[in-house]
């Protein structure tokens, strides 16, 4: 049995929320951020953050743009207001999922901004494209739009039947699910469609085969780790990415959670801490929060188990209650 | 963690700092706003990377647009092409100054070289092929691309586009074909063929037919194969009677099992052939439940023991659905007994 090295995940993790990054990942700071908080808050470790808690606040409300046409989050700081001034749907994603993990009350997010922005992002055929500015559009931003209207508790961000559309029409003939329609089925997007089902309470609108075909599918991607296609390599990212998709498909318990845990512990990586994509790679803090993330799904070490679809722990899940709870109030 | 920076790429001895330039004399250099006090996720920026985005946010700050700013968001792009915001300025000016885009479809070509699996440089080119409503170069790019990495999901991502866009179809099966005959395991090429027929001609009668021979030669060569069953299964979907009607594949998988051979796959779509049989109360001498009870223990047990759990829920499932329906055809209901069976396996 490999050791789960709490304590230099918990180090590598630090670093890279307090150190000097590289330069690649300058466009997308909220996000590592997101990685790096959440990753934290798996390990139980909020507390080794808690002075900083408001500093680390502050922080990412300046990524906020407030604005009802490009308004979000972006997701860089590159560029101030004044020179560029479009948020990003990950930015947002990543700030608000940020937001909840430090515990903050919400105050400042300019909900409405947000989702009068965020339907402007929706395209005819119901797939989103990341940013008025002009980017590519795929199921990845289909999941981040679900995630931000849950979170903001509003609906009106996102026309839910046109997505459910699109999502139906990206079920590939092996079952599992692309980036959109005719294209290659994927991990990760097959993770993106179904936790947006999930988050918009339409599981239910797969037929029971369609359903059947997505779990053999997922299921066959376990060789030890997952791997994100057929015939493709084991990746500790998929750890959660298929992990979670099962888990919300009430399917977790058909594969070797064993081997699995095995395979994740064997991507720890010795010399820096967190983990890699495999166990001869380098780690990264993608990989370290999917590994980890991915982990507390497993339930057989002690950290914060992640709520699949959301991908925030249960005890930021807990906080967003709260936060509903004011508004409600 | 993303691309790594390009400034390796380009000739460091030559380089002269945008502040040292006397043609940019007249720009304002910007400094990025940093966290403050005690900066999060902060990047380390080296001397140069940190001149050139100074002088572009310095020239989108007064929305400069002309033939030096567009060499400057190169350099930019070069330091890291994974900024959307500097690709939409360079679109920005592109547009303004009418650039030549042919021009541009090369210089994307070389980014996307060098940065094949980003998001940003494939949408550009999706963009500027858009632009010049000219895809006579696409196919050929993305296949240059594809031969480093066969599997490249944006460069699929992108083919699939322009053929679709532009139908492109002409010659893409052989192209597929030959893909094929490299890797017979390369999934992207399998959906690529299900995409172009699917597209064309269509799954007919006759195409799902030469297609049921195709992909089952490719089987038998190598039974381990998923890419190829999930792709038979794909073309059964097109098959009226289903799974486990067609005489060719149940001949063939029979066949198969009888040499001795125990590729999961096999044993996985027999176990469905006779799922399906139960669920049209259809079972035959071959395909009835106490195969699939027997298929799903080989399978559990010894040859795909890794999803041991899986196939136990298959059997089970299979079994609920073979007792159900012929509990109803009996009485016409829930007996307790097979309730309480259900519930009992329920919690398996």
């Amino acid at each position: 049995m490999i050791l789960f090295n709490v304590k230099e995940h918990v180090k590598y993790n630090m670093f890279v929320l307090t150190h000097s990054l590289p330069q690649s990942v300058d466009p997308i700071k909220c996000t590592i951020a997101f990685f790096t908080l959440s990753s934290l808050d798996v390990l139980d470790m909020m507390d080794s953050i808690e002075e900083k808690k408001e500093h680390y606040i502050n922080w990412i409300y300046r990524f906020q743009i407030e604005d009802e046409n490009v308004g979000g989050f972006k997701n860089d700081q590159c560029f101030e207001n004044d020179i560029a001034k479009c948020a990003h749907i990950a930015g947002t994603y990543s700030a608000l999922n940020n937001l909840l993990i430090l515990g903050d009350d919400f105050k400042r997010v300019d909900r409405v901004s947000i989702i009068k922005s965020l339907r402007q992002l929706q395209l005819d055929d119901g797939s989103f494209i990341g940013s008025k500015k002009g980017t590519e559009n795929d199921m990845r931003f289909v999941y981040c739009a679900a995630c931000i209207c849950y979170i903001l508790n509003d609906w009106s961000g996102m026309d839910v039947e046109k997505a459910v559309d699109y999502i139906l029409k990206s079920i590939s003939y092996d079952g599992a699910i692309a980036q959109g329609p005719e294209l290659e089925s994927h991990g990760g997007s097959t993770y993106c469609a179904v936790a947006t089902l999930f988050l918009t309470k339409n599981l239910d609108r797969l037929s029971s085969k369609q359903r059947d075909n997505l779990i053999r599918w997922v299921v066959n991607r376990q060789l030890e780790g997952f791997q994100g296609r057929p015939n493709k390599m084991w990746d500790s990212c998929y750890t959660f990415w298929l992990g979670a998709t099962l888990k919300m498909l009430d399917a977790y318990e058909y594969i070797d959670q064993e081997r699995l845990e095995n395979f994740v512990l064997s991507t720890q990586c010795y010399r820096s801490g967190g983990f890699g994509k495999n166990s001869s790679s380098d780690a990264d803090p993608m990989h370290t929060y999917l590994a980890l993330s991915g982990l507390s799904l497993l339930k057989t070490h002690k950290c914060n188990e992640v709520m699949p679809a959301l991908n925030i722990t249960y005890r930021a899940y807990d906080h967003l209650q709260n936060v509903h709870e004011a508004w409600r109030g | 963690m993303g691309d790594s920076s390009d400034e390796e790429f380009q000739n460091s001895e030559s380089w002269v700092f945008y502040r040292n330039r006397d043609d940019w004399k007249d720009v304002e250099p910007v400094e990025q706003e940093d966290g403050g006090e005690y900066p999060v996720v902060s990047i380390s920026y080296t001397p140069k990377f940190k001149d050139v985005y100074d002088y572009l946010r310095g020239v989108m700050k007064i929305g400069e647009k002309s033939q030096r700013a567009l060499d400057l968001t190169a350099d930019a792009i070069a330091l890291n092409a994974a900024n959307y915001t500097v690709w939409q300025y360079r679109r920005d000016i592109l547009k303004e100054l009418k650039s030549d885009l042919a021009k541009e479809l090369k210089y994307i070509e070389k980014v996307i070289q060098r940065h094949c699996k980003n998001y940003q440089v494939w949408h550009h080119r999706r963009v500027i092929v858009e632009w010049l409503q000219d895809s006579s170069k696409e196919l050929k790019f993305t296949q240059g691309i594809l031969v480093f990495d066969a599997k490249n999901y944006h460069a699929w991502q992108h083919r699939q586009w322009a053929i679709k866009t532009f139908g492109l179809y002409e010659g893409e099966l052989e192209y597929v074909d030959s893909l094929l005959r490299d890797d017979i395991r390369n999934n992207s090429a399998w959906n690529q063929r299900y995409f172009v027929i699917n597209n064309t001609i269509g799954f007919v009668d006759d195409v799902v037919s030469k297609e049921v021979e195709y992909v089952l030669e490719k089987i038998e060569t190598v039974p381990l194969n998923e890419s190829a069953w999930n792709y038979l299964k794909g073309l059964l979907l097109h098959d009226k009677g289903g799974l486990s009607n067609n005489v060719k594949v149940t001949t063939f998988c029979e066949d198969l099992y009888m040499s001795g051979n125990r590729s999961p796959f096999l044993l996985a779509l027999i176990v469905d052939m006779c799922d399906e049989r139960i669920s049209n109360k259809a079972e035959d001498d071959k395909y009835n439940l106490k195969r699939a009870s027997e298929l799903c223990h080989e399978l559990a047990t010894t040859v795909d023991p890794i999803r041991c759990r899986y196939w136990e829920y298959m059997s089970t499932t299979i079994s609920k659905k073979a007792g159900c329906e012929s509990g109803e055809d009996a009485e016409g209901g829930d007996g307790p007994e097979e309730a309480a069976a259900a519930g009992a396996s329920h919690d398996v």
